[in-house]
């Protein structure tokens, strides 16, 4: 049967258009459910169970649940909960949710793939019988109203026999009177899930706007604009739309990333914040002129738990003098105020809740752990026991009249300060997919015991007789590289570098490939690793361990003794690798006087080989920057670190440094050739010379000029700045140049110019990230470019789509600097319970010099703290003057600039349990008033049983320098 | 129009038929041949009919757009005559064979709507002085067989009558006025094509006129004249075609049968366009 | 309307078909009196009508006359208020004039030329609705119309247009899916003799997936065969039917 749907549509030039779409209905769509008597059609796989158990008061019989539009939207934590099955979403449901909300949409689908959950979706717009003309005078949404009370009829009457009922769960009033005079079961959701066994979903239940409860309270914020007027205000100019990114110093200002603009708008106060949350599409207006402000050069310190009044006081004082304060003209920055939002990027948030003052009370306050987050009130019966524990909740809304926004609880995580429990916050707070490989994945791995078969002998080369070894860190159980070198009879050297062939076994499209994508890397915490392909892949069939036959891809170079390539070859092979060192191994052996073995001299070849290419690389103007790099020796029981230890380089680390960067050129370049629109490639930009003021003036203190024009000239002038009686001075520069750099991304050719592909840092024309399959997905495109390029595996659609090559690159980049920061909070973590049972006095520098503090850096545990200058209740006016042109602090007679050398004691702040902070106080020079008396010097030396080291990463932003980590990090 | 071959003897007959009020087909002078007409066929058109007269065919589709207006008129609403000849109708339409046809049709119906009590044009006007509906009237002719004029005209008044403007509200803003098009199907207004003429052609043969000239009629006449009556009998276009030459007289005798056949018309095919909407049922169209 | 999929989770295309599902064809034959032949053809909201004049003396100049075969001459027109925004010249444009070459191309392969020498045959084609599949619809229908004709034929003319979305081939396009920016492969085949008459491919397709994407295509095509060879007997047995009680009555 066809009908035509028809509405008008209002082109962009102002035409007019008639759309006009056919509409074919059919009969033949199951209902999905197994106790169907009708002749519906017999599925493989009922998503319906046949008897649901009924679990409500309110329906005591066996029935399914029909929510709606608003009630998916709004309740999806309910619906997500596992008790919560047997429930049907209609076609127009999961339709109208697609275009309201990806992340949920996203949600509804998993659920719906889920067999457990016993999910169906009904297409209802598509059945004869359930399919429904919108009528004269008819809104849409009264014709989708009707369209779902006719689907619920239509599948009681289905099952009428069957004995199940078919409730309608909706919070609309008016769909509810409907239905029921229509003689359907229809409740809102709160009566229905109050009715259930399990009460902990009341607690899930999300606060619809709508009901946004009695604060009585003034109205505190301005209203926002509706979306037609919005668009008008855009596309008149008069309002800018952009992201919001709240400042992570200060948590009531922010900047707005306007799109088509380079500069930033500046938005700052509550008030002017005007409810919008970090990371939402906001619209704003600018203020006029002379209302322009400026971000307060101060470092904001976390607010302690006050009783909810009292802090909304002090807040809008607080914003009251910040506007009052009149900003030099100099120093303002165009300054707007939010006027609407766009939409929400709302996600779920992990914390704590605040401790209440009365106990009793079902309202409280949830303080997440992410900064830039406002506290949320939210409505929960299980105070007490939720009270230590890190639990997560979600925004539902934030009305006019409220200080903080309304949410729900969803679910609790576990003790705070509990290990796991930390870890688990970290990977959700930095969006890290650590679930474990579902079924679907796990299907697409080969099965075991797994073999080399005649086929893929004759389609590889069979270099099983060349020696080759890895070299890797200690307890390294994914191995992905192994090199060899051997003299040939024309004096000059072949040297091979072998891949992990990933690629073979993670074939494109599939889950296991799709899983992969998504995860995007490896991730290192300090105590966890988080695979991104499954364990038999990474630790055993791809991994090149020695004495097994492996599958590797090879890149086999013809090069002179000085380092010269003559010859490049590509190849799939077979290799047997004849041992598996650590760096230490291959030093000792490289040192070895008396050791001629065919692999150590192999090893012997590479390594003079290696300090060639560096030399080469450096003239060239690649840059070594540097970081601080500790270990921390773990407790092999309680897993707590008893001490920490700087890392020692060794040639060998240098060495296979070098011949991976090789590899990494040699397949950019090939890829590039054959695939000049859609390579991946890893750039570099080159950092704009306003980013290095600070490391210019820095150097300019101590009398060294930094000439920062090229690559080249960056790094001879860092070369040159030492100070002979300071060597700390050097390292300390480039710690602060490394901070100035750009990050380095991946992205795919097609969409830069070639003039835009150069690697800064290692001053490459072009780069690409080849030799670390099983941690990075990058790497595994690469493969698969370089695969089809030597013609050894067949393309895809998707790896010759530009944009979608682009598409996996921003994820890519998103995934690596989120892996980056949970790297880096997990060090934080565990430098924290490091510190939890001492005090110690350390060696620092200063680093910065800010207004109200002095940024230290200290080397020994490559830690950076912040000695706080005002006094904690700043009744006292501060005792040290602030000089911003010259960056010193001064105090009576000790002046204190950039560089100079202090110490510090360390301890660890426990006023807040969520951000527990290492505190620093100033022990020398001494400043009377102001500094502390240095702690007695008992350190506990315990028993060191080493059996994880876990070393700490700096703060760098690019990956260049020496790579920290249980896995070496290429650039 | 397609040539037709006509013997002596067929041009006597005719002639002398005429005279006695009899045609080759059986009608008298005044009569119209069987006519079909149905609307609503094409689905992506505001407005569309289709006209079947004895084996003239044509297809009409109404297109309505939001433009600015003429600078001459800036309160009232555009319409535009657009006449394709298929290549359908006969070989010699393949390519821009039927160009001068229809640039001589489409001047008389612009003509005939030209003036202004014809349509209710201030209606169309949507912001005065800025922008109005501009009505794309499309005419596709199928098949010829004569009274070409006749027909189309009686299509593009059936099409006006099935078209559905879509209603439009206007919001104030800083910026300018906003027009929103309602996307709602059932919102909009028909047009009022009580005051439309439909076009008449008066043939004249012999020292007899015959009104809806068959082919074989239209080639025995030497001089004809077109106009455009109304329900009420307001003549809003005339023109005079052909080779020959007519005398005051027998125009007004024309002007005066036009006239009644014009009125008598108007009002049939209201009321068979009403009936037909009452039924409400879906457009068979060439199915039939 | 970007974001739309084209084939849902269920396997649902957005008007509500199957991947390999047709959409809803009607014609008729024998429209017109004037022509020699002449149908109309209706696929989904693409609505098309062929007519056929000939075969002819040659009209204009006598050179173009081929002296063993018959000279097909064609012309595809579109209607103004065929397309979503109207259209302003009919035909004269590249996209008609290419269309044009096509059909002559399709019709040659398949009428008996050799019948007629030093004649001219006129298929004309417009458009009257176009929601996708133009080209398909045009070569049933003039397919129709030379049968009305009588003109001699090796075979039906049958096309159909065929993409590719999601890993699965999908047949008998609509304007939506044409425009969505898939790969879109058109051909036209002699049903019976499984030959292929026209064929035609745009934007890119993994050539992995090529020769699935013209498998169901063929099928596509043979099932539409299918749908107008059942209707045309049943007329033509009834009308013979009807003829004989004439004759007999």
């Amino acid at each position: 049967m066809l009908t035509n749907k028809v509405f008008i549509k209002k082109t962009k030039s102002g035409g007019v258009m008639k759309i006009v779409r056919e509409h074919y209905l059919r009969d033949d769509i199951s209902c999905g459910s197994p106790a169907c008597d009708k002749d519906c059609e017999a599925l493989d796989r009922y998503p319906l169970e046949e008897k649901p158990i009924s679990d409500s008061k309110l329906v005591p019989v066996p029935h399914y649940i029909v929510p709606d539009t608003n009630v998916v939207l709004h309740q999806i934590d309910i619906l997500e909960d596992p008790s919560v099955k047997n429930v049907i979403i209609l076609q127009i449901v999961l339709d109208e949710i697609r275009h309201r909300s990806a992340p949920i949409y996203k949600r509804v689908k998993d659920m719906l793939c889920n067999s457990a959950k016993c999910f169906y979706t009904y297409c209802n717009e598509f059945n004869m019988h359930t399919y429904v003309e919108r009528k004269p005078k008819e809104s849409a949404n009264d014709r989708n109203d009707r369209a779902i009370r006719k689907a619920v009829g239509w599948y009681a009457d289905h099952l009428i026999k069957a004995g199940i009922e078919v409730v309608l769960l909706t919070n609309d009033a008016d769909n509810r009177k409907q239905a029921v005079a229509e003689d359907l079961m229809a409740f809102t959701v709160h009566d229905y899930v109050k009715s259930l066994s399990n009460q902990s979903l009341i607690d899930r239940l999300a606060n619809p706007l709508n009901q946004s409860s009695d604060f009585g309270g003034k109205t505190l914020f301005p209203e926002h604009l509706g979306l037609a007027e919005i668009q008008k205000g855009i596309r008149s100019g008069k309002y800018l739309q952009g992201t919001l990114l709240i400042s992570r110093e200060n948590y009531l200002e922010a900047n707005v990333s306007v799109r088509d603009q380079e500069n930033m708008v500046f938005v700052q106060g509550l008030y002017n914040l005007n409810r919008a949350v970090n990371d939402d599409n906001v619209v704003i207006e600018m203020l006029p002129e002379a209302e322009w402000s400026c971000p307060s050069s101060m470092v904001m310190r976390e607010d302690d738990a006050k009783d909810e009044e009292d802090e909304a006081n002090e807040s809008m004082t607080d914003t009251e003098t910040l506007i009052r304060n009149k900003v030099p003209k100099e120093l303002r920055q165009p300054t707007g105020h939010v006027v609407g939002i766009i939409k929400r990027n709302w996600r779920q948030y992990c914390g704590i809740l605040q401790p209440s003052v009365i106990m009793e009370r079902t309202r409280h306050l949830f303080i997440p752990a992410e900064k830039r987050i406002p506290k949320i009130r939210i409505e929960t019966r299980q105070a007490q026991t939720l009270m230590s524990k890190r639990i997560i909740v979600a925004i539902d809304s934030w009305p006019r009249n409220s200080r903080y926004p309304l949410g729900h609880f969803v679910r609790c995580l576990g003790e705070v300060g509990d290990k796991d429990t930390e870890n688990e916050v970290l990977l959700l707070e930095h969006d890290v997919p650590h679930a474990n490989f579902s079924e679907a994945v796990l299907s697409f791995l080969p099965k075991m015991p797994w073999t080399i078969t005649e086929e893929e002998e004759k389609r590889r080369r069979d270099l099983r007789h060349l020696d080759i070894c890895s070299v890797d860190p200690p307890g390294c159980t994914d191995i992905d590289d192994a090199l060899h070198c051997r003299e040939l009879e024309n004096g000059n050297y072949e040297v091979g570098v072998h891949i992990a062939d990933v690629s073979h076994f993670i074939r494109p499209g599939n889950a296991l490939d799709q899983e992969a994508a998504n995860r995007g890397t490896t991730v290192y915490l300090t105590d966890k690793r988080i695979d991104m392909v499954p364990d038999l892949l990474s630790s055993n069939l791809c991994s090149l361990r020695c004495d097994v036959f492996r599958f590797a891809f090879s890149v086999i170079w013809e090069m002179t003794k000085d380092a010269d390539i003559v010859k490049t070859d590509f190849t799939k092979s077979i290799i047997l690798s004849k041992a598996s060192l650590t760096y230490a191994q291959a030093q000792i052996r490289i040192d070895d006087q008396n050791d001629h073995g065919n692999l150590t001299k192999s090893l012997r070849g590479l390594n003079s080989l290696a300090k060639i290419l560096k030399k080469k690389r450096l003239d060239n103007g690649a840059l070594s920057l540097a970081s601080t790099e500790v270990r921390f020796h773990v407790d092999s029981e309680t897993h707590d670190p008893i001490d920490v230890q700087t890392k020692e380089l060794r040639e060998t680390n240098s060495m296979v440094e070098e011949f991976m960067l090789l590899a990494n050129v040699a397949v950019a370049e090939k890829i590039l050739h054959e695939f000049p629109d859609n390579a991946l490639l890893r750039r570099h930009p080159s950092p704009p010379s306003s980013n290095f003021g600070p490391v210019i003036k820095a150097a300019e203190s101590k009398g060294f000029e930094i000439d920062v024009s090229s690559g080249k000239a960056l790094a001879d002038s860092l070369d040159k700045a030492v100070v002979p009686e300071n060597p700390y001075f050097n390292i300390m520069l480039r710690i602060m140049t490394t901070r100035c750099m750009m990050q380095a991304v991946y992205f795919c050719s097609g969409m830069l110019q070639p003039s835009d592909y150069m690697h800064y840092g290692l001053a490459a024309p072009v780069y690409t990230h080849f030799t670390s399959p099983i941690r990075r997905y990058s790497d595994i495109i690469a493969h698969r470019l370089l695969a089809v390029s030597i013609g050894a595996d067949s393309s895809y659609q998707d790896l010759l789509d530009k944009s979608k090559i682009q598409k996996v690159c921003n994820n890519l980049n998103f995934r690596h600097k989120m892996a980056q920061y949970a790297g880096r909070a997990s060090v934080n973590l565990h430098t924290h319970l490091f510190f939890k049972k001492r005090i110690q006095d350390e060696e620092g520098y200063v680093l910065f010099v800010r207004k109200n503090a002095l940024q230290v850096l200290i080397p020994k545990y490559g830690l950076e703290g912040t000695v706080f200058l005002n006094d904690e209740n700043k009744k006292s006016s501060s005792i040290f003057v602030y000089n911003e042109e010259e960056s010193t602090q001064t105090a009576g007679d000790v002046i204190f600039h950039v560089f100079d050398p202090v110490i510090v004691q360390l301890s660890i702040d426990r006023s807040n349990v969520q951000h527990m902070k290492l505190s620093l106080k100033l022990v020398k020079p001494q400043v009377p008033g102001f500094s502390v008396p240095s702690a007695s010097e008992s350190s506990e030396q315990q028993e060191m049983d080493t059996s994880s080291g876990t070393s700490l990463s700096s703060k760098s932003n690019a990956d260049v320098g020496k790579p920290p980590q249980k896995k070496k990090k290429k650039r | 129009m397609a040539d037709v071959n006509l013997s002596e003897a067929e041009k006597t007959f005719i002639l002398h038929s005429v005279q006695d009020n009899f045609r080759d087909d059986g009608r008298s002078c005044e009569d119209f041949r069987h006519m079909e007409i149905e609307t609503g066929l094409i689905s992506n058109t505001n407005g569309s009919a289709r006209v079947r007269l004895a084996s003239t065919d044509v297809l009409v589709g109404v297109k309505v757009q939001l433009s600015p207006v003429d600078p001459e008129n800036p309160e009232v609403g555009r319409m535009e005559f657009f006449l394709d000849c298929s290549a359908n109708a006969t070989p010699e339409f393949e390519g821009r064979g039927g160009e001068e046809l229809a640039s001589e049709i489409t001047a008389l119906l612009t003509r005939a709507y030209g003036c202004p009590s014809t349509m209710d044009y201030p209606s169309l006007c949507v912001l005065p002085g800025q922008q109005c509906w501009l009505l794309y009237v499309d005419i596709l002719l199928l098949e010829c067989g004569g009274n070409l004029f006749d027909a189309m005209s009686l299509a593009v008044k059936a099409a006006l009558f099935n078209t559905k403007v879509p209603n439009v509200t206007m919001t104030k803003d800083e910026g300018g006025i906003e027009l929103d098009v309602s996307d709602d199907p059932y919102d909009f207004k028909r047009l009022d094509v009580t005051g439309a003429p439909l076009v008449v052609t008066v043939n004249k043969i012999g020292h007899f006129h015959v009104v809806d000239a068959s082919e074989k009629e239209e080639a025995c006449s030497l001089a004809r004249i077109m106009l455009g009556v109304t329900q009420t009998g307001t003549i809003t276009a005339m023109k005079k075609e052909g080779s020959g030459s007519l005398d005051a007289d027998s125009i007004s005798d024309m002007m005066e049968s036009a006239k009644k056949v014009g009125v008598l018309l108007n009002k049939s095919l209201l009321k068979a366009l009403g009936e037909e909407e009452e039924q409400g049922t879906e457009a068979v169209g060439f199915l039939r | 309307m970007a974001g739309m999929e084209l084939l849902s989770d269920q396997g649902f295309r957005m008007d509500g078909r199957k991947s390999n599902e047709l959409r809803r064809i009607r014609f008729k034959k024998g429209v017109f009196n004037q022509a020699d032949g002449s149908a109309y053809l209706e696929q989904g909201n693409t609505k098309v009508l062929a007519a056929v004049y000939g075969p002819h003396e040659i009209r204009g100049s006598k050179s173009k006359a081929l002296h063993d075969r018959v000279l097909i001459n064609c012309q595809y027109s579109m209607a103004t208020f065929s397309t979503q925004d109207r259209k302003r010249r009919p035909r004269g444009d590249r996209k008609s004039q290419e269309m044009t070459s096509h059909l002559k191309q399709t019709f040659d392969a398949v009428v008996l030329t050799e019948l007629y020498p030093k004649t001219q045959l006129d298929i004309y084609v417009e458009v009257l609705q176009s929601d996708g599949g133009n080209y398909c619809a045009s070569v049933n229908a003039a397919t129709l119309a030379l049968m009305d004709a009588g003109i001699p034929m090796k075979d039906y003319v049958i096309a159909c247009a065929g993409s590719f979305t999601r890993e699965t081939p999908i047949i008998d396009i609509n304007h939506l899916e044409e425009s969505s920016g898939g790969a879109e492969v058109i051909m036209a085949i002699l049903p019976r003799c499984d030959q292929i008459v026209f064929l035609e491919m745009n934007s890119r397709l993994h050539e992995d997936h090529l020769s699935a994407v013209m498998d169901h295509v063929m099928a596509g095509c043979k099932d539409i065969f299918n749908v107008l060879n059942q209707q045309v007997r049943e007329e033509l047995v009834r009308r013979t039917v009807q003829d004989s009680l004439v004759d007999s009555g």
